[in-house]
């Protein structure tokens, strides 16, 4: 099953976000599966804020899906996050 | 800083076969009295003796021009002061000097002293203007012809141009396409030609196309040097940059209100500063995720402001730019490229710097590259000061 509306996925590219590992996520439309890029709306925002919360307990870079933060985004858990995502 | 900025530019060709010009051009800027001088020299002949009886005499004018003697004296003293030409027994060489001078309102008054060079001409947007100038015999002793200085004051508004040549010029194409040369009235409809088509044309870009004007017309082979030089009053193109958050938030609004009354360009560098701006300007930030490489972050897009960047990997990459001078057209396609193109365009440079400390580069594995914003702003400054000859100033929220 693949859901109704597209999932809303928010990469930071902030300062903190950047260079620790998040310009690697920028690069989305090549690692990512094609399904899951046509059922992603991607944006960049500039500092998704976790970087200054200290209630989370991960570290930079950060992405936002739906509502959810995650930190300490690689290439790989990005896709393996987002297809269980789509495919809920 | 000035209402007022002065574009000055010349372009030459040198006679075909010379590998050195007997016309000599000098140009120096003395700040804190708002004073230009400008000097054309064209020597006897062509070459290398030429070009010492022209660098000398652009020289001595240049430099009697910043002192208090009389116009008059010093072309006396130039013209006793040149060695005489061995074949010939005569020294000479023409010149042309143009002193500008700005108070603080918007026009600009123009000494002009002038001795043999073709007339120089004076457009106010793209209308010539035609005046008589003031004639002076020097009746220098051991004089070897009449020496008479044509000896002017005039007054430029902002869209005014001067446009200063050697004969190379106004004698291009003589005896080929035009009998008598281009002469002084075809430089001027060719000027006037081109101003209309372009009423913002720089000088840099004028005084070439009216070199390679006279040099198409010499048939490629320039019969002499071929020198002009224009000056162009504008008004300044200003840009405003904006990096980080001031130290309080009451002062949030204050600084969109600056960069909402300013005249100019308007950059904004850094994340926290771009929401605090888009919050209160109420216009949406939105990322461009096609606009960045891997050293710098994507740039975003907001209504009111030209250019929204990351903040301190942004600015220290701008730095390096900026010192190294590098063409924009060699950089990558992202926030950087946008910025010095920004940069390049403008002729003053306002900075206000926030100086709230950023809570994210707290953090003890962000590279030491990131240096203070002060720091990286200063850099940006003596940069834009020293290597392009800009006007900076600075403002601490
Ligand atoms: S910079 Fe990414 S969350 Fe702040």
């Amino acid at each position: 099953m693949i859901r109704k509306t597209k999932v809303s996925v928010k990469i930071c590219v902030g300062t903190a976000c950047f260079v620790q590992g998040g310009a690697d996520l920028l690069l989305y439309q090549d690692f990512l599966d094609p399904v899951v890029l046509a059922n992603c709306d991607i944006e960049g925002v500039s500092c998704i804020g976790g970087c200054k919360d200290d209630t989370l307990k991960t570290r930079p870079p950060y992405i936002q899906i739906d509502d959810k933060i995650y930190g300490e985004m690689t290439q790989d858990k990005m896709c393996a996050l987002l297809s269980e995502v789509v495919h809920a | 800083m000035n209402n007022v900025f002065i574009d000055v530019d010349y372009a030459q060709i040198y006679k075909h076969g010379q590998k050195i010009g007997g016309d000599v051009f000098l140009l120096s800027r003395k700040p804190d009295s708002n004073q230009i001088v400008c000097t054309l020299s064209d020597g006897l002949g062509s070459g290398v003796k030429a070009n010492v009886l022209a660098s000398l005499t652009a020289r001595m004018a240049h430099k009697l021009s910043f002192s208090d003697m009389d116009l008059t004296h010093s072309a006396k003293l130039i013209m006793n002061t040149l060695p005489v030409c061995k074949e010939r027994k005569i020294s000479y060489a023409t010149f042309t000097i143009a002193d500008l001078r700005h108070n603080s309102d918007e026009d600009v008054q123009v000494n002009l002293v002038e001795y043999d060079n073709p007339s120089a001409l004076v457009f106010h947007g793209s209308e010539p203007e035609y005046w008589e100038s003031e004639k002076i015999d020097l009746m220098r002793e051991g004089a070897f012809k009449k020496e008479v200085l044509g000896r002017s004051h005039l007054n430029l508004t902002i869209g005014s141009r001067l446009l200063i040549f050697s004969d190379g010029v106004t004698q291009a194409g003589m005896g080929k396409a035009l009998p008598l040369g281009w002469r002084l009235k075809g430089v001027r409809t060719y000027a006037q030609e081109l101003i209309e088509q372009n009423p913002d044309i720089s000088s840099h870009d004028l005084s070439y196309a009216i070199v390679q004007k006279a040099h198409t017309l010499d048939r490629l082979s320039a019969k002499d040097d071929i020198t002009c030089m224009v000056v162009y009053v504008r008004k300044p193109r200003r840009t405003l940059v904006v990096t980080g958050p001031p130290f309080v938030p009451e002062h949030d609004q204050l600084l969109v209100e600056k960069i909402k009354q300013f005249e100019g360009k308007r950059i904004v560098s850094g994340g926290t500063t771009a929401q605090i701006v888009s919050r209160i300007l109420g216009s949406p930030l939105k990322v461009d995720m096609k606009c960045w490489s891997p050293d710098v972050p994507p740039c975003s897009v907001m209504e009111g402001v030209d250019l929204v960047t990351e903040g301190m990997l942004t600015l220290s990459k701008v730095a390096v730019a900026l010192e190294q001078k590098k063409s924009s057209l060699t950089l990558a396609n992202d926030a950087v490229k946008k910025f010095i193109e920004v940069m390049q365009d403008s002729d003053q440079v306002h900075f206000i710097v926030g100086t709230k400390i950023n809570e994210a580069h707290q953090d003890p594995n962000i590279p030491v590259e990131i240096g203070i914003r002060r720091t990286l702003i200063g850099r940006l400054r003596k940069a834009l000061e020293e290597k392009y000859l800009k006007e900076t100033s600075l403002e601490y929220m």
